[in-house]
């Protein structure tokens, strides 16, 4: 593996930081900057209190996303207060999944984390109520066409996502951590059982650790689309270091990781987060974990395409092979989760209808 | 690794390199330019940039290749048969292309405004007004204003009219103090205004005018070199002047509320929002020890007189 | 509903500035900025030393304002409301 881009040498190893020239700083932001991560970078910064020994240019550049991230922080619990207060009794405890979980939970994956949607997980049985309590209260499905509302309802994991008419934000409700048309089946109900409440947040839950890890690991792994991809693995990496300290955390994961049928997902986060963010992961664990990975020349190949599509999207980032490796991995993530046909009927209706068609409403 | 107080010996300014040693900086690494807090690398194998670049940024440090950079944007000529036909220029900051593509000719203006957006969009350190900054004995001017108020207009003409330039578009409130930091990037002008600054300021640096853009003939005002000298030095705000030129009109200076004012320059801020609480307290601070006015004018002379006759609030 | 008790939404810390008789007051949980005027700004500052029912609250807007008799509870109650919808207070177990 050729040396890594200064961005990833400095998330996996923050004291770096000080010893950092102007031109190794101005491209650690360019990478942070293109990536998304900046705030992300000064909160890691600040809690290896390292925030003094950043030469004053880039630490006065970094400080421009503090308050994007302290503003974001607001909304998000505003929105999630907003959602409490629509759903009620309908979905009680309130299931959060990724970057809302993280935040409301306090966790260190939260720190500087962006994202534009709140994630909640939901029963089946409850979809239509819980569609129709928040539309009662100004929510509306985003303007898809009927294809799409197919798409999702039927096949995907989710409702459309829905946008609340007033104050513009997004709201993806789950009932299933992976669509209906994918080979793998892990169960919700399970999940939802595991659930733990969140302290201080009277009626809020999120996964319980090791399932949170095994969806993101899920989420980044079987998904298509990586320009979110190396913040998605610097969750997993933030994920693994703070509960990797808790008693029991690194004994049960393997086995709940076979249970719910994603061996390989986890497989892969533990050697992509070890590999890239130098991950602390305990031998038993790997060694447990290798019968779940692929044969050495799916390995091999496999090496080659995601160390190059989680790395930033930057120019100085890329290689020859860099484009290529990330069409094979959005080719495939589509594969993953729908059958071939069903994969081609889809690309079709995507590249030659949705665009002409005005969206019908609903 | 911390930075050392900044150098007693003077720092090279742009000026210091001559157009076939600028064209090759731009077309090649980039060049790095200060104005105010920002640092910019700018490349650009386009002439329209590198003749603007040497008309109106000849007075601000040149920094070396190896310095930090707040921005990298390139300037560059859309490829393909574009090249040859109708040639487009496309603005990218560092590789993202926030904008359509322009014809080549409106490469220089696209820079300014793309330097504005960059700006804009990112420096969340200050609470953020689309206005013109003046200061004068101390006092700050702020001239929040829609486009085609006047505002850049009278910009122009108080500043070569004792007044110092800290901005005509991006006034940039400091949380901590309340203070104004400048930038005192070239002004813009637009139609009409460039041919009412060329009379009003015979020795004004113009750029060539540029027709056809979307908002009509544009040219940018070489910024007064002690306004850019001056670039580090702060202002304490005291007025809130919204002005409005109509044709014909007396000139008047109408006081306004507080709350009227408050609001007013808050939806004409580009980060309120984003800004949240220390927004709120950044401007209400400001509105605090500022006066605000409705200001019409038709006159520049007038104009002038009236901002000279602004008093400092108690 | 007279007995029915108002509290400020907890996370409010009531940032505002007056001026001139009118209010502006920045929204800790929605982050937006309102423009409110002086029964309002009472109104909240009473609940900040405590909640209180809606005949108390009512009592107090009495005495700073002229407001009719007949009219104080339903302007206390109308008021209230408007305020509840803005996030800025609520009518749950408080």
């Amino acid at each position: 593996m050729k040396a890594l881009p200064v961005l990833v040498r400095l998330l996996r190893d923050p004291p770096l930081a000080a010893g950092l020239g102007l031109p190794e700083w101005d491209l650690a932001l360019r990478q942070s900057t293109c990536t998304n991560l900046s705030p992300s970078l000064l909160a890691l910064l600040e809690e290896h209190d390292l925030l003094e020994r950043v030469p004053a240019a880039p630490r006065a550049h970094l400080e421009w996303v503090r308050a994007l991230a302290t503003r974001h922080r607001q909304a998000a619990r505003f929105e999630v207060e907003c959602i409490q207060a629509a759903l009620g009794a309908q979905a009680a405890p309130l299931l959060l999944l990724k970057g809302a979980a993280y935040t409301m939970a306090g966790l260190r994956a939260g720190a500087g984390r962006l994202y534009n949607d709140i994630d909640i997980l939901v029963p089946k049985a409850r979809l239509d109520a819980v569609e129709a309590a928040l539309m009662l209260h100004g929510w509306a499905s985003s303007g898809h066409d009927a294809y799409d509302q197919r798409y999702y309802r039927q096949w995907m994991h989710e409702l459309p996502p829905m946008q609340h008419l007033r104050r513009r934000t997004s709201i993806d409700v789950h009932h299933a951590i992976l669509p209906e048309t994918a080979p793998l089946h892990p169960d919700p109900d399970k999940l939802r059982a595991a659930a733990v409440p969140v302290d201080g947040a009277p009626g809020l839950a999120t996964l319980a650790p090791a399932d949170m890890v095994l969806h993101s690991a899920v989420h980044l792994f079987f998904d298509g689309e990586f320009d979110k991809g190396l913040r998605d693995l610097l969750d997993l990496h933030r994920l693994f270091q703070e509960f990797g300290v808790r008693p029991g955390f690194w004994d049960a994961l393997p086995a709940r990781a076979r249970e719910l049928e994603l061996g390989r997902p986890l497989f892969y986060a533990l050697r992509y987060s070890r590999r890239l963010l130098g991950t602390p992961v305990p031998q038993a664990v790997l060694e447990a974990m290798a019968p779940c990975g692929p044969r050495r020349p799916l390995l091999a190949l496999m090496d080659a395409l995601f160390e190059r599509a989680l790395l930033p999207m930057h120019a100085s980032c890329d290689d020859a092979l860099s484009a290529p490796a990330r069409f094979a991995l959005y080719v495939r993530g589509n594969w993953l989760r729908m059958p071939p046909l069903l994969l081609a009927r889809h690309l079709f209706h995507k590249a030659f209808i949705s665009r002409k068609d005005a969206p019908e409403t609903v | 690794m911390l930075t050392a107080a900044s150098p007693t010996v003077a720092s090279l300014t742009v000026a210091s390199l001559n157009r076939t040693a600028l064209a090759t900086r731009l077309a090649g690494p980039g060049l790095l330019v200060q104005t105010g807090p920002f640092v910019s690398r700018i490349r650009s194998s386009i002439g329209h940039v590198a003749e603007g670049i040497e008309l109106l940024y000849g007075d601000y440090p040149l920094l070396a290749e190896d310095s930090f950079a707040d921005f990298h944007v390139g300037l560059q000529p859309s490829g393909g048969l574009r090249r040859w036909y109708k040639p487009q220029v496309n603005f990218d900051l560092d590789g993202l292309v926030p904008f359509e593509p322009l014809p080549e000719a409106h490469a220089f203006p696209m820079l300014e405004w793309g330097l504005n957006w960059c700006i804009s969009t990112r420096a969340h350190s200050w609470l953020m007004i689309h206005a013109a900054v003046v200061e004068r004995d101390g006092c700050a001017a702020i001239l929040p204003a829609p486009p085609g108020s006047g505002k850049s207009t009278l910009c122009a003409a108080l500043v070569h009219r004792g007044w110092r330039l800290l901005s005509d578009e991006l006034a940039l409130l400091r949380p901590d103090d309340g203070l104004l930091v400048p930038v005192a990037r070239p002004v813009s002008l637009k139609n009409r205004s460039i041919d009412v600054i060329r009379a009003y300021v015979p020795e004004a640096v113009l750029s060539r005018p540029v027709s056809n853009t979307t908002k009509g003939t544009v040219a940018h005002l070489k910024a007064p070199a002690d306004s850019v000298a001056r670039v580090r030095e702060t202002a304490r705000p005291a007025w809130i002047v919204f002005p409005k030129y109509e044709a014909g009109a007396a000139t008047t200076m109408t006081p306004l509320t507080r709350t009227d004012t408050f609001f007013r320059v808050a939806g004409n801020a580009f980060n309120y929002s984003e800004m949240g609480a220390r927004g709120f307290t950044t401007l209400a601070g400001t509105i605090e020890r500022c006066a605000g006015y409705d200001f019409r004018y038709s006159d520049l002379d007038e104009a002038i007189a009236g901002f000279a006759a602004l008093e400092p609030p108690p | 509903m007279d007995s029915a008790t108002w509290c400020l939404r907890p996370g409010q810390t009531l940032q505002y500035r007056e001026w001139d008789g009118e209010c502006v007051l920045y929204n800790d949980l929605s982050g937006a900025t309102h423009l409110l005027g002086g029964a309002a700004l009472e109104l909240l500052l009473a609940l900040r030393r405590g909640a209180a029912t809606l005949a108390s609250l009512a009592h107090v807007l009495h005495a700073e304002f002229d407001i009719d008799a007949a009219d104080l509870a339903g302007e206390t109650d109308a008021l209230l409301r408007h305020l509840q919808r803005l996030d800025l207070v609520d009518m749950r177990a408080c």
